[in-house]
């Protein structure tokens, strides 16, 4: 039996996982890397953001060249070659994961391919390839994700039942395709797949899709859903799928009626489950809460002294960049910094068509607390920049607190929302207040000028809108 | 109109609504109490600046409100008028007050930055770490950018503010304990008069030098007087009680050592002498410890102190104490008689100089003229400030305070010079009984 002995040992190579490794090695502390892939980089790269991001950059191409028409340019139809456009996406995936592999190596990270299983409060099993390795460890940092929920009721075995990891690995192009799920996954695949020409139907269980994002601001991603897919369907349930042939027959309560209908394909995306079996959490102090994920202080300490939890796994938002936030803040409170995610700004973003980003306090949130702000909004249809992409489609909004001008939070929709919103948690951090945001200049002409003229909307004085004047009780 | 939370005294910027006495439909009238805070300084009923009907509530019992914040919209009877003071004590807007890095600003010690939206401070997370990191909370910095933001620089100035302000306000050190380990704990938020508590006492223990001197006094025949009086007073509307009867004696020795009686300006390098004398006096309240004062002490009759000690404890219990009775206290008196207990050392109320501690009396025997008697025997404590007081002082003090306790002037006591003035004050019989 092989025994290595290390200061640090983080069990999963995703964002959060890697992130934590490379930094503390950085720091000086000697780590060994545990995932149970070949490919690193955890569901974000291999089967996330990444492969969902190049299909969606794919599919946009189309978009754009079937709009050019408007300005004179046309196109034939595009040819879409299935295996060519996955192969593209694989090769993005293949860079990216070798990237990560020659930097884990360069930093003296030591990786190991296997199922991480603690043993004990410091002792990790690991079943590599060539036998079993146990790694007495100090610290272990657990960051082992989540995997897509599949219900049992929807568990057929069936191929053509899939989850976002089979979606992104697109088969084929399936005729009709039934998304169960209205949230940030359902959509960003119905759009690639819309794009790619398949009928798409979504059935969400709530009132509304995209829950939880600002109704104003979803406005526009809805306008695209009902325009391009066959039909979106609130406060519909999926009763029952069977197997029918080379179809899946689902029974859908929906507008007080039952239907019957037949699928090429069915995508699951109802949300994300912790991947806390076969890890031997129990052989430590470390404790779940009611959902399966890792109970964790805002310092991510999990109830063992030894071991911290980051990422997914921890819970909270399942997005890789909190992971990543979570990776740093764990090495340096490993370190005997005073690091906390307390008060930390997450930023969320769903790429769909428009994309969606916001930040911070968003108006929904505000309302249900009952917290006084004051919203500004500024509609692209203003903006020069938007009008030369053709994109009028977006909005930018800041939540304000109207006694300082603090901006509490941001809100965008359009066009490349997701990088503009980088700005706004930069303002939401550093407690910007809507002067210093309206005093910055922002190069024109862009889109983040969005940004200075909605602050400036707020103090009446946007070059580019009018904003009849107010009461000033009344801000 | 609206209900705000009103300026309620300098220094208290928010409170806790620890009760809601009205409810949506009802009926008040001006002046009834619509709510209650409890400040950091005591419990405030809110009275209803007219008579309406409540229309809405906009806050629960547990919230914390700022001043300024609406709580209540009343309709009816509200003219202009009675709305125009009320905008004025709205917030302010956080105009940032520039702190100059020589001078500390002394007003903003009890400076708390409040967002009902729950975030922090305004301020760049590298300036958070770097508060982190020295264990400073930075709701308590003044920030000097736009919005009140706080720079590196405000920490800086703060910090050197700190140190210029002793060590009083350093945050407490020491590791966190997770009592959990060690088996089942419950937790209870401070409330807000136990915060103060805790950072007035802290801020005298580091702050004042302490020495206490104790002495033992033969009460028997004070003891013998209030028998004796009782039932006088009873007939004027008051229990005379031996609280009362001391009172009278500490003021008058107050008097006679002024330096007791007075405070100590560091800034200044001055002693500051009063010509008043109000002796503060600590009540044990289920909340935690109050203590309201009494004004003129020296100047007052022992029926007139009766009366003001038997007021004060009422409001004081029932939480209707007003600010300005829980201020101005030159001197304070701890009497833990009626509960128990023999000497002790008491904790200075600063800025005051020196605090008397009196335990419970008990038949001992001692030797009086060449004999063996029984005496009625009080522990008395005296805790007081070695930086403006010597221990010749105190000893002085202490024997002149017991030979005023065993040597009690029965014509303080009587009551046929006083009765006419007495009259006046007769509500407090009425509150004693409701």
């Amino acid at each position: 039996m092989d025994r290595i002995d290390s200061e640090i040992v983080v069990v999963g190579a995703g964002p959060g996982g890697y992130t934590a490794a490379f930094y503390a090695a950085d720091k000086g502390k000697q780590v060994i890397l545990v995932d149970r892939d070949q490919s690193l980089g955890g569901v974000c790269l291999n089967r996330g953001c990444i492969p969902s991001k190049a299909l969606l950059h794919a599919s946009m191409l189309v978009r754009e060249a079937r709009e050019a028409g408007r300005m004179g340019i046309t196109f034939a139809d595009p040819k879409i070659d299935i295996a060519v456009l996955r192969g593209w996406k694989d090769s993005v995936i293949g860079k990216l994961a070798g990237g990560i592999a020659t930097l884990a190596q360069k930093r003296g990270v030591k990786v190991l391919n296997g199922r991480g299983y603690f043993e004990g409060s410091n002792l990790l099993r690991v079943e590599t390839q060539e036998g079993q390795q146990f790694i007495k460890f100090q610290t272990a940092i657990v960051a082992v994700g989540s995997e897509p929920a599949m219900p049992a009721a929807f568990d057929l075995g069936n191929k053509r039942i899939m989850t976002s990891t089979e979606a992104l690995d697109i088969q084929d192009i399936p005729g009709d395709l039934l998304i169960v799920g209205g949230g940030y996954i359902g959509m960003e695949l119905g759009t690639v797949y819309a794009c790619l020409g398949s009928r798409i139907v979504m059935a969400e269980a709530l009132p509304s899709i995209l829950t939880g994002a600002d109704p104003d601001l979803t406005r526009s991603v809805k306008k695209y859903a009902e325009a391009n897919f066959k039909e979106v369907r609130v406060e519909a349930k999926v009763i029952k799928m069977a197997t029918q042939k080379n179809k899946i027959k689902v029974v859908m309560e929906h507008g007080g009626a039952v239907k019957e209908e037949l699928y090429d394909r069915v995508l699951v995306s109802v949300g994300r489950k912790p991947n806390r079996q076969n890890l031997g959490l129990e052989n430590t102090k470390a404790t779940v809460d009611e959902k399966g994920f890792i109970r964790v202080d805002s310092q991510l300490r999990t109830n063992d002294p030894s071991i911290y939890a980051i990422g997914d796994i921890a819970g909270g938002v399942l997005l890789a960049h909190k992971a990543a936030k979570e990776a740093k803040v764990a090495v340096e409170v490993i370190c005997g910094e005073a690091s906390t995610m307390q008060d930390v700004v997450i930023p969320a973003v769903v790429f769909t068509d428009p994309e969606l980003a916001w930040c911070g306090l968003t108006e929904t949130d505000a309302k249900a607390r009952g917290i006084n702000v004051k919203c500004v909004r500024f509609s692209w249809a203003a903006s020069g920049r938007a009008m030369t992409l053709d994109r009028p489609d977006g909005m930018t909004k800041l939540v304000l607190d109207p006694a300082t001008e603090r901006v509490l939070g941001v809100g965008i929709v359009g066009y490349g929302a997701g990088d503009l919103i980088g700005e706004g948690v930069l303002a939401v951090e550093m407690g910007a207040t809507a002067r210093d945001v309206a005093e910055v200049v922002h190069p024109h002409p862009t889109l983040s000028e969005t940004l200075m003229e909605t602050a400036e909307a707020f103090y009446g004085h946007a070059t580019h809108t009018f904003v009849p004047k107010r009461n000033p009780e009344a801000l | 109109m609206d209900v705000r939370i009103p300026n309620l005294a300098e220094g208290i910027s928010s409170g806790t609504i620890v009760s809601l006495l009205v409810r949506e439909g009802d009926t008040v009238k001006a002046g009834q109490t619509l709510l209650e805070l409890e400040t950091e300084k005591a419990v405030a009923p809110i009275p209803s600046p007219f008579d309406g009907k409540v229309e809405k509530i906009e806050a629960a019992v547990g919230d914390a409100v700022a001043v300024g914040k609406r709580v209540m919209v009343l309709s009816g009877a509200g003219s202009a008028t009675a709305s125009e003071p009320q905008a004025t004590e709205l917030p302010k807007r956080q105009v940032p007050e520039p702190v100059a890095l020589s001078k500390p600003a002394r007003s903003d010690a009890g400076y708390r930055y409040e967002s009902p939206a729950g975030v922090p401070p305004p301020s760049s997370p590298s300036v958070r770490k770097m508060a982190r990191e020295m264990g400073l909370d930075l709701t308590r910095v003044r920030g000097t950018e736009p919005g009140g933001r706080i720079t590196a620089e405000d920490v800086r100035s703060y910090v050197a503010a700190l140190q210029g302000a002793g060590p009083a306000l350093v945050k407490t050190a020491g590791a966190k304990v997770d009592f959990s380990r060690f088996g089942p704990v419950k937790r209870v938020p401070m409330t807000s008069l136990r915060k103060k508590i805790s950072e007035k006492m802290l801020a005298s223990w580091q702050s004042i030098p302490h020495v206490t001197q104790f002495a033992d006094a033969d009460v028997t025949e004070l003891a013998r007087l209030r028998e004796k009086y009782v039932k006088a007073y009873e007939k004027a509307g008051v229990r005379l009680t031996l609280t009362g009867l001391m009172l009278k004696a500490i003021a008058a020795n107050l008097k006679k050592h002024p330096v007791f009686n007075a405070s100590l300006d560091e800034e200044a390098g001055e002693v500051v002498y009063k010509d008043y004398c109000h002796i503060g006096l600590a009540v044990d309240t289920e909340q935690g410890l109050i203590v309201p004062v009494i004004r003129d002490a020296g100047k007052k009759s022992v029926l007139e102190l009766s009366l003001d000690i038997a007021t004060l404890a009422e409001k004081t219990r029932t939480r209707k104490i007003a600010i300005e009775d829980l201020q101005g206290g030159s001197f304070t008196l701890s009497n833990q008689g009626g509960i128990g207990g023999t000497h002790f050392t008491p904790i200075i109320n600063h800025p005051e100089v020196a605090i008397l501690g009196l335990g419970r009396a008990s038949l001992k025997t001692v030797v009086k003229m060449g004999k063996i008697v029984k005496a009625s025997i009080m522990p008395v404590s005296l805790s007081y400030d070695h930086r403006l007081i010597d221990g010749g002082s105190a000893a002085r003090f202490i024997t002149d305070l017991v030979e005023a306790f065993e040597r009690f002037d029965e014509t303080f006591v009587k009551l046929e010079g006083t009765s006419k003035t007495a009259a006046k004050p007769k509500p407090a019989r009425k509150k004693r009984k409701s």
